[in-house]
């Protein structure tokens, strides 16, 4: 279903009446589940969901990768869409939409975490999506690095990520205003990117970018999405934070 | 379940401090490609991409099927990449790996998504009939350099592929033979490549086409997948060691020319092709005196 994002150009005003380098409200929770190692809720706008970290644990005789018998641990990633995260209900098996967030999560963890403090052992990440509404990389990434905290595992730095999309350009010569954070509808419709940095320095970590957008239009989304990923740290660090108060 | 074999200590090291004095092993330049060799099969749409020592083949084969009910008007196109035990031991069937998702994945969207195959041309009465398109992808050597080889041999393949041509009466639609009615081109819109970039020291050095001593001695690698006229297709960092922001916009900019280059190569060698098959128009292939 095309839908009209040509009136940005106009009022400068988007869908959902944020400016170009607003997030969606960000609410984080920690430690929501006792049963877990570890575990965290995360809403960007409402997109919603539930992180659960169990572990480290023996590992599995022959799992794949490290497993039983390997000096390092390793970190596995099950992400399970609910039949109700969607407009559609659907029933959803492992197709390689979450084959491929679950590798991209695994990848981009594996290196930020001292796995090998844990030697024959898993650490498992278990993500529930509880509803999608755009930028689901950069969420699962955001409450994942949160669950981790929780759960205690070294890490180097916080891992955050947002989505930054590539307005409609007016004109042939100049690419389109980047957006930040984007919800379903922006991202059905627009060029988008997930960028995910470590530490404050804003290295980035992660970068998927999956339409096509003109060569110009990437830097200006890089920029905007580095921005951005502070100021998601920034939050997240305060959930951390927050957490640590009520022991203090 | 058969394991890649670990590169050694020794040989990582002097992988690593050759690098540091600027040099590669195999004597290439750190933004070199390994020679492209390019060659087409007796039939249309096969493509034999060699990349220094690793090789894929790549064919295309066509279909009528009936279209599925929520895209009505477009054909279908698959990609199937499959690694076979004949390209490394360490391959199995059955077990897709991790290697195997992503490369299955970054041609997905490197040539799916992009929309680089018109899907609506491949329509034949909609609702009904359609082509459906298929393009097998066979790594039949490994060494590093898998999804820009493949890549190329897909869109290769694409471009030198000719699909049956067809009459349509009403709600009957009748396939032309080659001998009836020369095949026609498909349409493609665009030609994405892609360009892997491996990073070596926290992002300090970065080599394009790592073979795969040097695939298993990176950090990281980043995979940008871009077409000539400077559109980026798909940007793929799974993870790894992290990098400059400035160095990440930096290789799409030192993508952009490769990708000039060698699709200045594959332009050429399709070419050659068309220029041999060509037996010189109608009058030649009628004519009934031959040399002697």
């Amino acid at each position: 279903m095309p839908l009209d994002t040509s009136t940005y150009s106009l009022a400068l005003l988007r869908l959902d009446g944020r400016r170009w380098n607003e997030l969606r409200r960000l609410h984080a929770q920690i430690s929501v589940q006792a049963a877990a190692s570890g575990s965290s809720y995360l809403e960007m706008g409402n997109t919603k969901i539930l992180c659960t970290v169990s572990g480290p644990s023996e590992a599995r005789r022959g799992a794949g990768g490290g497993g039983a018998g390997s000096s390092e641990g390793n970190l596995e990633v099950d992400v399970s869409f609910a039949g109700f995260s969607g407009v559609e209900r659907r029933k959803r098996r492992q197709d390689k939409r979450t084959t491929d967030l679950s590798h991209t999560l695994t990848s981009s963890l594996t290196p930020l975490l001292h796995l090998h403090l844990y030697p024959h052992s898993t650490i498992t990440l278990t993500l529930s999506i509880l509803s999608q509404d755009g930028s689901l990389l950069a969420a699962c990434i955001n409450s994942a690095t949160l669950a981790l905290i929780d759960a205690g595992v070294p890490m180097t730095d916080y891992l955050t990520a947002v989505t930054c999309a590539s307005s409609p350009s007016t004109s042939d010569e100049e690419a389109g205003d980047p957006l930040l954070d984007v919800n379903s509808a922006e991202e059905q419709e627009l060029p988008f990117l997930t960028l995910g940095t470590v530490g404050r320095e804003g290295r980035v970590g992660v970068c998927v970018m999956e339409s096509r957008v003109r060569g110009e239009g990437v830097e200006g989304m890089v920029a905007v999405g580095i921005e951005g990923c502070a100021r998601v740290r920034e939050i997240v660090d305060g959930v951390v934070r927050g957490y640590g108060k009520r022991f203090a | 379940m058969p394991r890649e074999t670990e590169i050694s200590v020794n040989e990582r090291a002097f992988i690593q401090q050759a690098l540091q004095e600027n040099l590669r092993l195999d004597g290439r330049a750190f933004d070199a490609f390994r020679p492209l060799e390019l060659t087409f099969g007796d039939e249309y749409g096969v493509a034999d991409v060699q990349l220094g020592k690793t090789r894929v083949i790549a064919r295309i084969s066509v279909d009528v099927a009936v279209p599925p009910p929520e895209r009505k008007f477009d054909g279908i196109f698959q990609i199937i990449a499959e690694f076979s035990p004949m390209a490394s031991p360490a391959f199995e069937v059955g077990r897709p790996s991790d290697a195997e998702m992503v490369l299955s994945r970054i041609l997905e969207k490197a040539i799916r998504r992009s929309n680089a195959l018109d899907t609506e041309s491949l329509c034949i009465i909609a609702g009904l009939k359609c082509f459906a398109l298929r393009a097998d992808v066979h790594i039949i050597d490994h060494d590093g350099g898998l999804v820009d080889a493949s890549c190329i041999a897909v869109m290769a393949a694409l471009q030198h592929f000719r699909r049956p041509d067809v009459v349509v009466e009403g709600e009957k639609a009748t396939i032309l033979s080659v001998r009836e009615r020369e095949p026609i081109p498909l349409s493609i819109l665009h030609q994405p490549l892609c360009v892997s970039f491996s990073y070596f020291e926290d992002g300090e050095i970065f080599l394009i086409d790592a073979n795969l001593s040097e695939e298993q001695v990176r950090n990281a690698e980043i995979i940008v997948t871009m077409n000539k006229h400077g559109e980026v297709c798909q940007i793929a960092k799974y993870g790894g060691a992290t990098v400059d922001p400035l160095a990440l916009l930096n290789c799409t900019n030192v993508a952009l020319q490769k990708v000039k280059e060698m699709s200045k190569i594959i332009q050429g060698k399709l070419e050659a092709d068309a220029k041999k098959r060509d037996a010189g128009g109608l009058m030649a292939e009628l004519s009934a005196e031959n040399e002697r």
